[in-house]
């Protein structure tokens, strides 16, 4: 536990071995029963996508035609689609593939978003372009930015990964940018302008590793949302392709056998549920956990 | 990330692990800190606000110069105003030499190099002004690493050596750790470890004491007054507090709505004061041998001005004003006490069996 010596100036206590506070957020998010299980179901999931190869019984386009749109059994766990293709399989790839979309597009966001917001939240002169750059990407609907993607690019797991990469930019844009206006007025900020430090090292050492935190929560926030995206685009044919699966491709390829083989979209959508709900209460969770005014100093 | 940064160590470092205390030899000629006619504008929505009117005043090596006044009477805009440390809307004029250089001509980047290395600065807030997510040992070594060039095992050798400089026991454990182990105390040790890690000349202390409770200020004022005998540096020293004043300070300047209104060395200031405003303020200090009368305040509050205006500042609330207080304003002239003061009706010495 953490023993803050705040009476004693001169005899501090000996054996202080704290560590950061950012592993004491950890172990109140563990202290947390549903992040925690939010947690294990995430960790679960991933280890599922990324181990699919391994793990799944059947390869995931082989088809068996003999043993088409069967519903749930002992050889088939979430049955077979109409062309006898396994499911559990399917789903195990096509969470891979969610999960790929969705660190993918997160990792757009940030890598665009942190810097423009750093930039926006420092010099006055570009936050003017760049929270206007960010509102227009904000008014423009998510869906009709993608419809025009896929009509440039076709639809991909490329255009389904850029699409909803670039609609997470603003949000990012927005709370790097509050981030550094409110660190930028703080004292060891100031404190740095004082000691010598060029604007690059107040935004690489300063402003930046203090605002981890509040981006941590807002990727873990963001990925439900691009899972839920890319389904949302697989289904509509702007985003993943039959016959690779993703969630959203199961989903929108069940749409006509719903009547003979409801299974076929239960379990993507089941899956696609506990992901996202998973995420956010990871996510809430962290939330809670790095908000400083809730530690207790 | 260092190669953005401009290089150094053309100023002769001592040796790391030889003595502290290696003394520069003292500047032959001129003060270290010459400040004239200094003023600060700022811009604000309501017009323009003046904060600093036509402040001059010097600072020698190794002298510890205070700078009094209450709050809002513009010393600490003063202080931040000599390294241009103050927000975009400050328009600064007049004149700061800090030995050769002039320090408001300089661009940006010759500013950077000053500021920590020749000029260091020591804040009021040790709780936030460090960063919270930066060891202690990071911290210094940052700066280390920006003024002299040092990294790895020599920047911590040093570290530690400066923690061990201001009175921080088990340095080496404490480089490990984050702000939020540390106490007020500490962190304002820690503070003045990373200002005076390049030795500068000038040490700006803006309340290094004010937000730290009574039995740690001394501690830190223990600091400040063996650094200046063991680093050879000089002090700028920013307070309200005029028992920190008698304490350190070799010679006090009293600001009042941004204009100098008395200078003095610290006993001639005590013993002699001439200004009424200087009496005030020290009548304002709790005398326990004068319990009975209470602490006497000053009435009224510091005026905000638009511009300077041509009357003492002092006179709506000073007892000895008259019409000739507001007929011009007073220049700072040799007071009755032999020192400089601005005031039309100074007063008189006081009787010997004071």
């Amino acid at each position: 536990m953490t023993t803050l010596d705040l009476t004693t100036v001169d005899a501090a206590p000996a054996e202080a071995t704290v560590g950061p506070s950012r592993r004491r957020a950890l172990r109140r998010l563990l202290r947390n029963p549903l992040a925690l299980t939010g947690l294990v179901v995430v960790v679960v999931a991933v280890l599922a996508a990324l181990l699919a190869n391994l793990i799944a019984p059947y390869p995931p386009d082989q088809t068996d035609f003999s043993a088409a749109l069967q519903p749930p059994s002992p050889a088939h766990w979430f049955g077979t689609d109409e062309l006898g293709r396994d499911q559990l399989s399917r789903v195990l790839f096509g969470l891979r593939v969610s999960l790929l979309v969705a660190v993918l597009s997160i990792a757009i966001s940030i890598v665009v978003g942190v810097p423009l917001g750093l930039a926006a939240g420092f010099y006055r002169g570009l936050d003017r372009v760049v929270s206007r750059f960010a509102d227009t990407l904000l008014a423009f609907p998510f869906l009709v930015f993608a419809v025009g993607l896929a009509a440039i690019l076709g639809p991909s797991l490329l255009t389904a990964t850029t699409a909803i990469g670039v609609a997470g930019i603003p949000a990012i844009v927005r709370v790097t940018r509050s981030e550094t206006l409110r660190l930028r007025g703080l004292d060891f900020v100031a404190g740095a302008v004082a000691d010598g430090a060029s604007d690059f090292v107040l935004l690489r050492r300063h402003i930046l590793p203090n605002s981890v935190n509040t981006l941590i929560v807002l990727a873990t926030v963001a990925a439900p949302a691009a899972i839920i995206g890319e389904a949302v685009l697989s289904f509509l044919g702007l985003g993943i392709r039959p016959p690779m699966p993703s969630l959203g491709v199961m989903l929108a390829s069940a749409q006509p056998l719903f009547r003979s083989g409801p299974w076929l979209a239960v379990f993507p959508g089941i899956c696609i549920v506990v992901v996202t709900l998973s995420l956010n209460l990871v996510g809430d969770g962290m939330r809670d956990a790095l908000d400083p005014r809730e530690s207790p100093r | 990330m260092s190669e953005l940064e401009s290089p150094q160590g053309e100023r002769e470092m001592s040796e790391p692990g030889t003595a502290w205390a290696t003394a520069r030899p003292p500047t032959v000629g001129g003060p270290l800190l010459e400040v004239e006619d200094l003023s600060v504008r700022f811009r604000t929505e309501d017009g323009a606000v003046l904060a600093v009117d036509e402040v001059s005043f010097t600072v020698a090596d190794r002298e510890v110069l205070a700078l009094v006044g209450e709050s809002g009477c513009g010393k600490s805009v003063t202080a931040m105003a000599l390294t241009r440390l103050l927000p975009s809307n400050a328009l600064i004029t007049g004149s700061v030499r800090l030995g050769e250089r002039s320090l408001l001509e300089l661009p940006e980047a010759g500013l950077r190099d000053v500021r920590g290395r020749d000029v260091a600065y020591v804040f009021q807030e040790p709780m936030t002004s460090l960063n919270p997510v930066l060891t202690v040992g990071k911290q210094l070594g940052e700066v280390l690493r920006r003024h002299q060039a040092l990294r790895g095992k020599t920047a911590d050798r040093r570290a530690t050596e400066l923690l061990e400089l201001v009175g921080i026991p088990l340095p080496a454990q404490r480089l490990k750790e984050y702000p939020h182990q540390l106490s007020g105390g500490m962190r304002q040790r820690v503070m003045i470890a990373m200002a005076v890690a390049c030795q500068p000349r000038l040490l700006v202390a803006d309340e290094p004491t004010t937000a730290l409770d009574v039995t740690v200020q001394a501690g830190i004022l223990d600091v400040l007054r063996d650094l200046r005998t063991e680093i050879g540096t000089a002090v700028l020293l920013i307070t309200h507090d005029l028992g920190v004043v008698a304490d350190l300070a070799d010679r006090v300047v009293v600001m009042y709505a941004g204009r100098t209104i008395e200078e003095a060395g610290t006993e001639a200031l005590f013993a002699r004061h001439s200004h009424p405003y200087t009496r005030g303020l020290l009548e304002a200090v709790p005398d326990p041998e004068r319990r009975a009368g209470g602490i006497r305040e000053i009435p009224g509050r510091v005026p905000t001005l638009r511009s300077s205006p041509d009357e003492c500042t002092f006179a709506d609330r000073c007892g000895r004003a008259d019409s000739l207080c507001r007929a011009r304003r007073p220049e700072l002239l040799l007071g009755p006490a032999g020192h400089p003061v601005r005031c039309v009706h100074p007063l008189p010495l006081p009787e010997v069996s004071r």
